[in-house]
């Protein structure tokens, strides 16, 4: 397969560039802010950075919620959760570059359709695992393999060239020393409505009530007469609209191809298990923490501490953006091996 | 007479992949480790091996046992938390180590040589055979190997040892509470099988004397997967079949893409597709794959039966 | 000596006092008996003892050494086992296998021994093979030798994971509830053959029993947990006169 977005440009090593020189000037010129030269922030843009964060995390939230609901209610990681966002956003490309509807109109109409797929898959493949009891493990695999056929599927029927909806080119504008598009404000803003539906969702509805009755108890969920099923049903609805509404905003930001599923893949799983699996919230908080932190990371300089304060000379040291998708990688290791219920974890 | 090469080719890449489907089927079939990142070993063996004999100038055979090592090493690595990951978690790190180990191979081109990947692997023993009879040796010493491993993975699988692993797929806090160290036992099944897969990775370097990180994408783990599931779990034979059926449909759908009007890509996604029916379908509809475990039965002294 | 010593152990769900301060002796060479309404913390209590829960507070003796904090297979080689109560029955091993891998001290373990040294490795699988078969007669068990563990009924299950106990032979065995569901000749053979293992071997058990009229047969001494406390220690004839013990089963059922 080839790998049609360049999502690695950087072919540089870890460490890009060090080049030894004879150190004259031992004292280091610069002694006032050593603090921020040691930790390697002294050239970073915060308010940027924020934005930029705020951004990603709208993003990835809106996907780790819905894997969260399913791993909550069903007890497996479902692998195939961000390829059912990205067929959503590939809808949403077909009913907009092809129908010609408003972006709007097109994530409202391809939402449901995605989510009545979502169902679907469900009745036709983890209902009968359910009913027969198998491990959960075996739904895991159900699902990588379902991920699998559903990424190359997209690949026939949209081939495997990058695609973009028709948006103007913006102007960024400048909100408090951070530079953003009114795309991505709309991203930030489309993010944290959807969160507060989310959370009217859980606790104003008879849906949420028997959701969080079956997380919490599945046995005496079913002996207060809540049909599990249903509410299985709905769940993946709300799972599969909210992540067409994450994997087309991504899509938005970025670029549209059919392996976008799976590079998105590891940073929802961080998200969501960095947050606590089984928590929505902790998803979001997930999803931010997550998105600050691969912004901090790649904005990181070392060429101080490398130096030695100062006693050679080099360049500027950064992680190659080549490593970006790592950095999800390391944190999600680290939160398992540390904290494995997450930041707001609760089980 | 270009059949008998594509045969040749066929048979070879089959020998390569039966034993990585040993490899996957001894930590999933056997001691019920999920590893979602299998293609990381075989990126390890194949890297290690190729490096050491260009860059380092060591012998073929070192290359082989460093490969092997290498990957036996990672395999140390990732088992290490098993002991406190259940085994979705682990899964989804699995999955997220094998493309780190990608692109550590991408990004480090100091060693690497990034994307342009390493070229002009040498061949072991290629000066005693002509250009024509070579993949034939080559074909040959792949046999050989996948017959020893499959002795070895067998006498393992057979042991006592093996016989833990089974407990600890099976029912893990039974095993520890007949005092059985899983953790250890994960963490040798784990060396063991990343030494396997380093073998194929070290074999199919010096085999196609060229390799890049495209080699090593996470399709390949999934290949890994569909032969497992196919062929069936719990049984060398099973991983065997497994990666001679898919192997055979990978590779005859690549054969057929010549003469059929569809682009190269059309024909790969169908090839995909059909690889991940054939997950969920077996899943489903015959979960123990074509080869089902066979069930071990002791030979009794005569007192016993009677 | 060999005593199980546990003083204060303390053990907590959340709010839940699971176990509430237990202590309690349990004298090598005896058989101890350990009864209380559902939901008492009995099956905690050997979770503990077995290092599958970590404790929230107190100690552990065994043979004098303390054993609290240790892994459960580090608990089982200081010569400790236990049963479930839910029996854990490997799907895919016969119940024969399954008497093989309860075997201590097999050096087949270790992969490089189980290729490298074959012969020592079936030799002593030989030896392990005729102890398992003369247990599995014992249990009744000979004719289902070559079933899949996962296969056999309840009651079958509790009869093999006594065998896996005896099998492994530790010089202390907690059973979690043995004779729930095995019928009633099958039961109080296996009493027998638990009082003779006391009694030639010296082993020592430690049991979870609904039945009075089990505890009564075997056991040397009873305690009564209730609501994560001991509450009544004694002979079977003290408990059963003991009016609290009484009220307490009362009111649990
Ligand atoms: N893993 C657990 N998590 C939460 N609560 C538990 C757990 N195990 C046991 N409990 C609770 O501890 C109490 C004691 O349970 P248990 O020891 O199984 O009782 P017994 O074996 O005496 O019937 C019960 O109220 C049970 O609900
Ligand atoms: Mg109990």
């Amino acid at each position: 397969m080839e790998d049609p977005t360049g999502a690695y440009p950087g072919r540089r090593g870890l460490i890009s560039y060090v080049k030894l020189v004879i150190p004259f000037h031992f004292l280091p010129h610069a002694r006032v802010d050593t603090y921020s030269k040691v930790l390697g922030y002294y050239n970073m843009d915060f308010s940027q950075i924020i934005a930029n964060s705020l951004v990603r995390g709208a993003e990835l939230s809106l996907l780790a919620i819905g894997l969260t609901m399913v791993f909550d209610i069903l007890k497996f990681a479902n692998f195939a959760h961000a390829d059912y966002a990205v067929l959503g956003a590939f809808l949403v490309y077909s009913l907009n570059q092809v129908l010609g509807l408003s972006l709007f109109l097109a994530v409202i109409l391809a939402a449901p359709a995605t989510a009545l797929i979502g169902i679907c898959i469900d009745t036709a493949i983890f209902k009968p695992l359910r009913r027969k009891e198998a491990k959960v493990v075996t739904a895991m695999v159900c699902s990588l393999g379902i991920g699998i056929a559903l990424r190359n599927i997209l690949r026939l029927i949209w081939t495997s060239r990058t695609k973009t909806y028709a948006i103007p080119i913006q102007k960024p504008i400048e909100i408090l020393g951070a530079r953003l598009t009114f795309t991505q404000i709309g991203i930030v803003l489309t993010g944290f409505i959807s969160m507060v539906i989310f959370h009217l969702l859980l606790h104003r509805t008879k849906f949420g009530k028997a959701l969080r009755a079956i997380s919490d108890n599945r046995v005496l969920a079913s002996a207060c007469a809540i049909d599990s099923e249903k509410v299985i049903k709905w769940m993946w609805f709300i799972a599969c609209c909210y992540g067409v509404m994450g994997g087309t905003m991504i899509a938005m930001e970025h670029l549209l191809y059919p392996r976008l599923g799976f590079d998105i893949l590891i940073p929802v799983f961080c998200a969501a298990i960095l947050g606590g699996i089984g928590n929505p919230y902790g998803a979001m908080l997930g999803a931010l923490t997550l998105a600050l932190a691969e912004n901090i990371v790649l904005a990181l300089d070392f060429s101080y501490l490398i130096s030695l304060g100062g006693l050679f000379e080099v360049g500027p040291i950064q992680i190659s953006t080549g490593y970006k998708p790592a950095i999800s990688f390391v944190i999600l290791v680290a939160v398992l091996l540390f904290r494995p219920t997450g930041i707001l974890g609760r089980k | 007479m270009p059949v008998i090469y594509f045969l040749i080719y066929l048979l070879t890449m089959i020998g390569i992949y039966s034993l990585l489907a040993m490899s996957l089927n001894f930590q999933v079939g056997f001691t019920g480790l999920i590893n979602f990142g299998q293609v990381a070993f075989f990126c390890i063996g194949a890297y290690a091996s190729s490096l050491l004999v260009t860059k380092a100038g060591a012998p073929l055979i070192l290359g082989f046992v460093g490969g092997m090592a290498l990957s036996g090493l990672f395999g140390y690595i990732i088992s290490i938390p098993t002991k406190s990951l259940k085994a979705d978690y682990w899964a989804i790190a699995t999955l997220a180590g094998g493309e780190v180990v990608r692109l550590l191979a991408l990004n480090e081109g100091w060693l690497t040589e990034g994307p342009f990947g390493v070229m002009s692997i040498p061949q072991p023993l290629r000066w005693l055979f002509s250009k024509d009879s070579y993949p034939l040796f080559y074909l040959f010493l792949i046999a050989a190997c996948v017959l020893i491993i499959y002795f070895v993975l067998s006498l393992l699988t057979n042991s006592p040892f093996g016989r833990n692993l089974k407990a600890i797929r099976d029912e893990e806090d039974l095993c520890l509470s007949l005092g059985k160290n899983t953790r250890k036992l994960k963490l040798q099944a784990m060396v063991v099988a990343g030494m396997v897969a380093g073998l194929a990775g070290a074999l199919f370097a010096h085999y196609i004397t060229y390799i890049s990180p495209e080699n090593f994408k996470p399709i390949e783990t999934f290949l890994m997967w569909a032969m497992i599931i196919v062929g069936g779990r719990g049984n060398h034979l099973g991983a065997i079949l497994g990666a001679v059926v898919i192997q055979l449909f990978n590779v005859s759908t690549r054969f057929i893409g010549g003469y059929v009007p569809l682009g190269s890509d059309t024909m790969a996604a169908l090839r995909m597709v059909i690889i991940g029916l054939l997950i969920v379908l077996f899943l489903l509809y015959a979960p123990e794959g074509l080869i089902r475990e066979r069930k071990k039965v002791y030979h009794l002294k005569r007192k016993h039966i009677e | 000596m060999l005593t199980l010593t546990i003083r204060d152990l303390q053990k907590n769900f959340g709010s839940l006092r699971a176990l509430d301060r237990v202590s309690l002796e349990v004298q090598g060479n005896s058989i101890v008996g350990l009864i209380g309404p559902n939901g008492s913390g009995k099956t905690t209590l050997f979770n503990v003892v077995s290092g599958f829960y970590e404790k929230d507070g107190g100690e552990i003796y065994f043979k004098g050494e303390r054993i609290d904090g240790l892994r459960p297979d580090q608990i089982v080689k200081k010569g400790l086992s236990r049963t479930f109560q839910v029996c854990k029955a490997p799907e895919k091993l016969t119940v024969l296998e399954n008497m093989m891998l309860a075997a201590k001290s097999q050096i087949g373990e270790d992969p490089f021994s189980a290729l490298f040294r074959r012969p020592r490795v079936s030799m002593l699988e030989k030896a392990n093979l005729d102890r398992a078969m003369d247990l599995l007669e014992v249990l009744q068990l000979v004719d289902l030798r070559n079933e899949y563990a996962g296969d056999l009924s309840g009651g079958q299950k509790k009869l093999l994971s006594l065998g896996r106990a005896f099998m492994l032979d530790p010089d202390l065995i907690l059973l979690d509830e043995p004779t729930a569901g095995v019928n009633l000749t099958l039961a109080t053979q296996l009493l027998k053959v638990i009082r003779e293992l006391q009694k030639k071997e010296g082993k020592t058990f430690f049991i979870i029993e609904h039945s009075m009229k089990v505890i009564s047969d075997i056991c040397d001494k009873v305690l009564v947990l209730n609501f994560g406390k001991i509450m009544a220690e004694g002979t079977p004839e003290e408990i059963r006169k003991d009016e609290q013990v009484l009220k307490a089963y009362l009111s649990g059922a």
